[in-house]
């Protein structure tokens, strides 16, 4: 879908810590009320593991070699995991209950799989995986929707759900492979993430960005040839869209993570990475190690005192030089 | 010659059988209920203005058990969006029997509508659609298309009755797929009642939706013409069943006012 202009979101893994910092940004400006509690526009989960919601990855959606939508499940409120609250008043403020316990048992939720990763000890690995809306060149869930609410800014490329035209059929919801589309039971319409364009339009980065604790989100234009997406996307080809095979073409871009090396039993460490690069490759695909071997160099020669223009870019030294929105 | 009379009586009940499963399920065959094919005809009933409505809407108001009864048989509704076509098993004929009733009084218009369903689904969550029900009127002759209408020239008015809402019913209108809007009017009312029965299938929903006589806006039918072609549709929730999947009448059913006789007498 040509756009006038697309904004582009890149992020580093190999510095994302897991704090969630984002995801609690992201709720708090959008989604802890009126039936968006279920909801995370912004997640954090980690990988290797069954991701949020529950299994996203085998639920379908997207588009086939042809072009033409693939059928996809819809993840079930179980599959998101039933948010749960607890009773403090009556726990810690009246005492009419000795136990502080949550409404509805909690039997899944984002994140309940976290740290658990793969691997035997000391070979053991995971990684953490913050995703959002990637607001693609061909959204699926536009696609899919019969009504045509679902539109694409000219401007800057956001995606979002007209919630005037929507009426809750869930189309969407079923066609995007990431599962970035929710229903809302309280609106019955479905909503996603916006971008938060509010403050795109005033010139300020996502809440996810601009609180993020670990500096691994660059915002730019696609075509600003100055900005930190064309260097890290187009310059130095080193951030990749996750499932590429799902013919949506992401507007949001990985750096792969490195790992630490691989240990023999007799605890030598071998020449190879902790995190098998055909795991890494079936999330960002065939390029994935040709990055790995461009940031090992590039890092190699930062670490000579030498010059780096894309270590100093990852590094991420100033929030102006890594927002440019205009 | 006794013999020979059961025999031909066994035969004659055998074929009769037959014939009646061909063309509906046995359990659904009442005397009392007409069977209505697209391109038929139905009469508005008119209820004298001596006949007192306790509640406007009643779905089971005695009135009701008063007044003919017909049958048509809904088909699923042929994609015409992908989203639909991924869903929409090729060739389904899973059919549905939707009974209905048209009245009117010297005010208001009214239809009533009965189905069998063996769920009541009144929720809409992530986990489940809702049952509904909608009747459709070509606004500008039978040639428009009974999908959605065809374009701006020939629109649709479609009174949707939804399972889950307080404020149940939706006055729209559409001109081709994807176009549905709410109408700034929403003068249709209508109550729907679940009557669940020992056996989950014979369970049925009863709805009647009703409008002022006077239309308001061009989007609006006018009952004021001798014939008016409607068509419905039924959305079961169990199934997953939302926009362009359900079942619907293929094509009009006339209904007759009996505008130009009042006028002529």
């Amino acid at each position: 879908m040509a756009v006038k202009r697309q904004l582009s979101m890149v992020l580093d893994l190999n510095k994302c810590i897991g704090c969630h910092t984002c995801t609690a940004a992201c709720k708090l400006m959008w989604t802890n009320r009126n039936g968006r509690e279920f909801m995370y526009w912004n997640n954090v989960e980690s990988q290797p593991g069954l991701g949020y919601p529950r299994d996203y990855q085998n639920m379908g959606g997207g588009f086939d070699a042809d072009g033409a939508l693939r059928l996809g499940r819809q993840p079930s409120q179980e599959d998101y995991g039933i948010p749960w609250e607890y009773n403090y008043q009556e726990a810690l403020m009246t005492g009419t209950d000795p136990w502080l316990r949550p409404h509805v048992k909690p039997t899944w939720g984002a994140n309940w799989d976290e740290d658990q990763g793969e691997g035997d000890y000391p070979n053991s690995y995971y990684f953490y995986l913050p995703r959002l809306c990637n607001h693609c060149d061909n959204p699926a869930c536009l696609a899919a929707c019969s009504r045509n609410a679902i539109y694409k800014r000219q401007e800057d490329g956001i995606v979002l759900v007209d919630q005037e035209r929507c009426r809750g059929y869930r189309y969407c919801v079923n066609a995007c492979p990431y599962k970035k589309v929710y229903f809302n039971e309280q609106i019955s319409k479905s909503e996603k993430c916006i971008f938060c364009y509010p403050r795109i339009e005033k010139g300020l980065p996502t809440a996810c960005a601009q609180q993020c604790v670990g500096r691994i989100r660059w915002i730019g234009y696609r075509d600003d040839e100055q900005g930190p997406i064309h260097l890290l996307v187009e310059k130095y080809k080193v951030a990749l869209p996750l499932h590429a095979e799902w013919g949506t073409q992401p507007n949001v871009f990985y750096v792969p993570p490195m790992s630490p090396s691989k240990y023999a039993a007799d605890g030598r460490a071998l020449d190879e990475q902790r995190i098998p690069l055909e795991y890494l490759e079936s999330l960002f695909g065939p390029r994935t190690g040709e990055v790995l071997d461009t940031l090992e160099r590039e890092r190699q020669v930062k670490a000579e005192g030498g010059d780096s223009e894309l270590m100093d870019t990852l590094i991420g030294f100033k929030h102006a030089e890594m927002f440019k929105l205009s | 010659m006794t013999k020979r009379f059961i025999l031909h009586g066994t035969v004659a009940c055998a074929m009769a059988f037959t014939a009646a499963v061909a063309w509906a399920d046995p359990a659904e065959i009442n005397p009392n209920v007409t069977e209505i094919k697209p391109g038929d005809s139905v009469e508005v009933a008119r209820l004298p203005d001596n006949i007192y409505l306790r509640t406007q809407d009643d779905p089971d108001d005695i009135i009701w058990d008063r007044l003919p009864t017909y049958r048509t048989e809904l088909f699923p509704a042929p994609p015409v969006h992908p989203s639909v076509k991924l869903r929409f098993d090729e060739g389904a004929e899973r059919s549905k029997h939707l009974y209905f009733q048209v009245a009117r009084t010297s005010e208001r218009f009214y239809v009533r509508m009965h189905w069998k369903d063996a769920s009541q689904d009144s929720a809409t969550t992530v986990d489940s659609f809702r049952d509904g029900v909608a009747i459709q009127y070509a606004l500008n002759g039978a040639d428009t298309s009974y999908m959605m209408g065809s374009g701006p020239e020939k629109p649709v008015n479609i009174w949707y009755w939804r399972a889950d809402d307080e404020q149940q019913v939706e006055n729209l209108a559409a001109g081709g797929y994807g176009s549905t809007s709410s109408l700034d009017a929403q003068n249709v009312t209508g109550i729907g009642s679940y009557y669940p029965e020992s056996v989950a299938q014979d369970s049925e929903w009863r709805v009647v939706m009703s409008r002022p006589l006077a239309s308001e806006g061009e989007h609006e039918v006018s009952f004021d013409q001798a014939q008016v072609p409607v068509a419905f549709a039924v959305w079961q929730g169990s199934d997953n069943e939302r926009d362009g999947n359900k079942r619907v009448t293929h094509t009009w059913i006339m209904l007759d006012t009996g505008v130009d006789d009042e006028s002529s007498s």
